[in-house]
C-alpha cells in the first residue's frame, strides 16, 4: 500500500491538509493525481497561527505545497480488506485461467522421460508484491 | 535497494520517530514509504518537550509529503523508559513549547542580523525559502 495508493483510496473522506507555510485546509477530498496535486470540497482554511479562518466551496492545491495530509484512521483497514478481497478474486479467476491453460498445454510433443519438466521455474519470490 | 527498506519489517512494525522540518516529532508505526520518502505513519502522536518535561497529542493516521522529512528512526522501547523526563498533559506544556519556540526564533533572528550587519555574511531566508 503505497502512499499515494493511500491518498487514492481516500477520494470523498475527510482530511487535513497542511501545507509548507503552516496554512491547514479541512475539507473532502475530491480528486488527486500521482503529483498529490488535490482538489477538496466544503474547506475550512486556517492561517498558519490558527487565528483566522475561511469558508471556501472547493479548492485545489499544488502537491508540492503539501506538507502532510491528515486522513480518517479507519482508512487503512478499509483499503487492507479491499486489497485482500481483490486478491482473492484475482486468485480464483487466474486459478481457472491456469487449469484451461493445462488443459492445451497437454498438446504439445513431451520431451525426454524423467528429464527437467516444465519451463521456467513458477512461483517463488517474484509477482505479487507483500500487500504493503 | 531504497535506503528506507532496512528500516521497515512488516513482520516488526516498531515505533518510529519522525522529525519534520517545521520542527515537529511524530512517533507512529511506519505503515508504507515511496521513492520519494512519502510516508504513511498510523496511531501517531505528537511529542512536544520543554524543560525536562514532555507531552503528547494523538494525531492518527498520517501521510507525510517526503521533502518535509528530517530524520526517520526507529525508537528502542526499552531505552526510551530511561529517558528522565515526565510526561505531562498537553495543553500544559503547550504553552510552555510555543514559548520556547518563539524564543528561538527571536534569538535566531538577532543572530542573523548581527551576522549581517557586522559580520560580513548574507542574508538567509526571505520569501520563498520557508517552501
Amino acid at each position: 500500500m503505497l502512499p499515494l495508493s493511500l491518498l487514492n483510496a481516500a477520494q470523498n473522506k475527510p482530511m487535513l491538509v497542511e501545507l509548507k507555510n503552516g496554512e491547514t485546509f479541512n475539507g473532502h477530498l475530491v480528486n488527486c493525481d500521482n503529483f498529490m496535486n488535490i482538489t477538496l470540497r466544503e474547506v475550512y482554511q486556517t492561517n498558519a497561527d490558527g487565528d483566522r479562518f475561511w469558508k471556501v466551496k472547493e479548492c485545489y492545491i499544488r502537491g508540492s505545497t503539501i506538507k502532510y495530509l491528515r486522513v480518517p484512521d479507519t482508512l487503512l483497514d478499509a483499503v487492507k480488506e479491499e486489497q485482500t478481497r481483490a486478491r482473492e478474486a484475482g486468485k480464483s479467476a487466474r486459478g481457472s485461467h491456469i487449469s484451461g491453460a493445462g488443459g492445451r498445454g497437454r498438446g504439445i510433443p513431451q520431451r525426454g522421460r524423467g528429464g527437467a519438466r516444465g519451463g521456467p521455474i513458477r512461483g517463488g519470490g517474484r509477482g505479487r508484491g507483500r500487500g504493503m | 535497494m531504497h535506503a528506507l527498506s532496512c528500516l521497515t519489517s512488516p513482520s516488526s512494525p516498531g515505533k518510529m520517530l519522525v522529525v519534520l522540518r517545521d520542527g515537529r516529532k511524530l512517533h507512529g508505526v511506519l505503515r508504507s514509504y515511496d521513492q520519494f520518502a512519502n510516508l504513511v505513519l498510523e496511531d501517531t502522536v505528537e511529542r512536544i518537550y520543554s524543560g525536562n518535561a514532555f507531552a503528547e497529542k494523538w494525531c492518527g493516521l498520517f501521510l507525510i509529503r517526503g521533502e518535509n522529512v528530517v530524520l526517520l528512526g526507529e525508537v528502542d522501547l526499552d531505552q526510551e523508559d530511561d529517558i528522565p523526563l515526565r510526561q505531562v498533559d498537553f495543553h500544559v506544556l503547550d504553552g510552555y513549547h510555543r514559548q520556547d519556540i518563539a524564543t528561538k526564533k527571536q534569538r535566531d533572528e538577532a543572530k542573523a542580523k548581527i551576522l549581517y550587519e557586522q559580520k560580513g555574511f548574507c542574508k538567509e531566508g526571505g520569501e520563498g525559502d520557508g517552501y
